[in-house]
């Protein structure tokens, strides 16, 4: 992607999170997981997460910061909406997850595969030194990615958690793009 | 009217042997000037005269340099031969601009440095270390690996670095800066900010600098720790959060936990007038916010 592109990437990025509504209803089929969420067992702690209003700012962050990711990943495509997951009692994290109650969606998957395509492609036209850089970068994003999942899959209302998650879901997607930019660069230049 | 001067040497069949090269020609005005080397080393320094000097040392599997002036527009591109020579294609650019001219560098391994130029830059290398001074205009860099070290003029302008794993050094700089990096460490030294704003997951950061009154500082780390000592008065509302590390506040104000039943700890409170705003969050780093 070159400059202009870049621009043009984020004004629109810029527009569509502009027009993003302030506040947002969530899905019908979300309510029973923040019911679930809002009843929570006797003799735990009642701290602010916990409230409604809470579970519900959660939820519109969800759908905000899902919207944002999956439209940095797909550019062309619409928002989606998270969608609510099976609780399991071993939570194993897997991309898009969104603690253990929501994940990104299937469009974020999707797109997400897709963007790995890409990059398994564009890979080869780097040095193994820049391989082995954004490898190892990526395992490091994926990482935190896991370790933030299974501390909200602990604790689903904390807004610091599902702050990180998605800086670093924004994170991975911007690093796997990332690639492209030096690939073309790397082929441009007719190197390595 | 524009005149287009090129100098372009073609080495057909790719040489053997480096090359040596060197020429001057004038430029019109603030000079916008970009530049491309894959490997080797860029060098560019500022001078009073109207005119771009280009001094190279080829390595031998270079098909062509381009040093074409338009106007005000100076391209200066190393274009090494193709992918499979196994020719070196590392070459060392020394390029002399006018003080005031705007800078485009782009490179892949090849290390930036630059010196005495006022104009706008924008740098970007997937490994090459870059090594520049800051002066009157705003600073735009991109890297992957190779290490960023600014060093400013104290006065006001607008910084943005994003890094994979270079470690990013800034001094004596004042104004805006934002900085997005996985891996690599941040220090702000000895500069003053009107809005910062550090993003990283794993790269420790160090602010040991001053804000502004009505400054806005956001640092997010997940697995970083942050070191931040200011310079001078601070008046700003503490906004500090942290799921699994330690905070150790100079300011008096203890942290709190978030929950009984959770490790987080968060820590809110206003130092001097409260005209700014500084937020941090972390995941697992440890937090220390001290005043000289």
């Amino acid at each position: 992607m070159n400059e202009s592109d870049e621009t043009k990437f984020d004004e629109e990025l810029t527009r569509l999170a502009a027009a993003l509504p302030t506040q947002v209803s969530p899905d019908r089929d979300l309510w029973p997981a923040i019911e679930q969420a809002i009843n929570t067992p006797a003799g735990r702690a009642n701290t602010i997460w916990n409230t409604p209003w809470a579970q519900a700012a959660a939820v519109v962050l969800l759908v905000a910061g899902s919207s944002g990711i999956t439209y940095v990943a797909v550019r062309d495509d619409g928002p989606v909406s998270p969608v609510v997951i099976d609780t399991a009692n071993v939570f194993e994290t897997v991309s898009g997850d969104f603690g253990r109650k929501y994940t990104l969606g299937n469009q974020y998957l999707d797109a997400h595969s897709e963007l790995q395509n890409e990059l398994d492609e564009k890979m080869q036209f780097l040095s193994p030194e820049a391989r082995q850089v954004v490898t190892k970068n990526l395992q490091t994003i994926r990482a935190a990615i896991k370790d933030i999942n299974q501390a909200l899959a602990a604790e689903p209302g904390n807004m610091l958690l599902q702050e990180l998650l998605l800086s670093a879901y924004h994170g991975e997607i911007s690093l796997m793009r990332k690639v492209d930019g030096i690939a073309n660069s790397a082929m441009r230049r007719n190197d390595i | 009217m524009r005149k287009l001067i090129t100098i372009s040497l073609l080495f057909l069949g790719a040489p053997s042997v480096a090359e040596d090269y060197q020429q001057i020609l004038d430029v019109e005005g603030d000079a916008e000037i970009i530049i491309y080397n894959t490997a080797g080393e860029v060098e560019v320094r500022g001078w009073s005269r109207s005119q771009v000097e280009v001094e190279a040392d080829l390595g031998s599997g270079i098909e062509e340099l381009i040093f074409e002036v338009d106007g005000n527009e100076v391209l200066i591109e190393v274009k090494p031969a193709n992918r499979h020579h196994s020719h070196d294609i590392a070459s060392d650019l020394i390029i002399t601009v006018p003080y005031n001219s705007s800078l485009e560098i782009s490179t892949v391994s090849a290390d930036i440095s630059v010196e005495d130029v006022k104009g706008e830059q924008y740098i970007e290398s997937v490994s090459g270390d870059i090594d520049t001074e800051a002066y009157d205009s705003d600073l735009t860099i991109d890297s992957v690996s190779g290490d960023i070290d600014i060093e400013g003029d104290n006065k006001k302008i607008r910084i943005r670095i994003e890094t994979v794993s270079g470690n990013i050094d800034i001094e004596s700089v004042d104004g805006e800066f934002e900085s997005e990096t996985v891996s690599g460490d941040l220090v702000l030294y000895d500069s003053r900010f009107e809005e910062v704003s550090a993003e990283s997951v794993s790269g420790d950061m160090i602010f040991h600098a001053e804000l502004y009154g009505e400054s806005r500082m956001k640092f997010e780390t997940v697995n970083g720790d942050i070191d931040i000592k200011f310079n001078g008065k601070v008046s700003a509302r503490f906004d500090i959060e942290t799921f699994n590390g330690d905070i150790r506040n100079c300011f008096g104000p203890e942290p709190v936990r978030t929950s009984k039943y959770a490790p987080g700890r968060e820590l809110k409170f206003s130092e001097g007038g409260g005209d700014g705003r500084v937020v941090i969050r972390t995941l697992n780093g440890d937090l220390r916010l001290c005043k000289k």
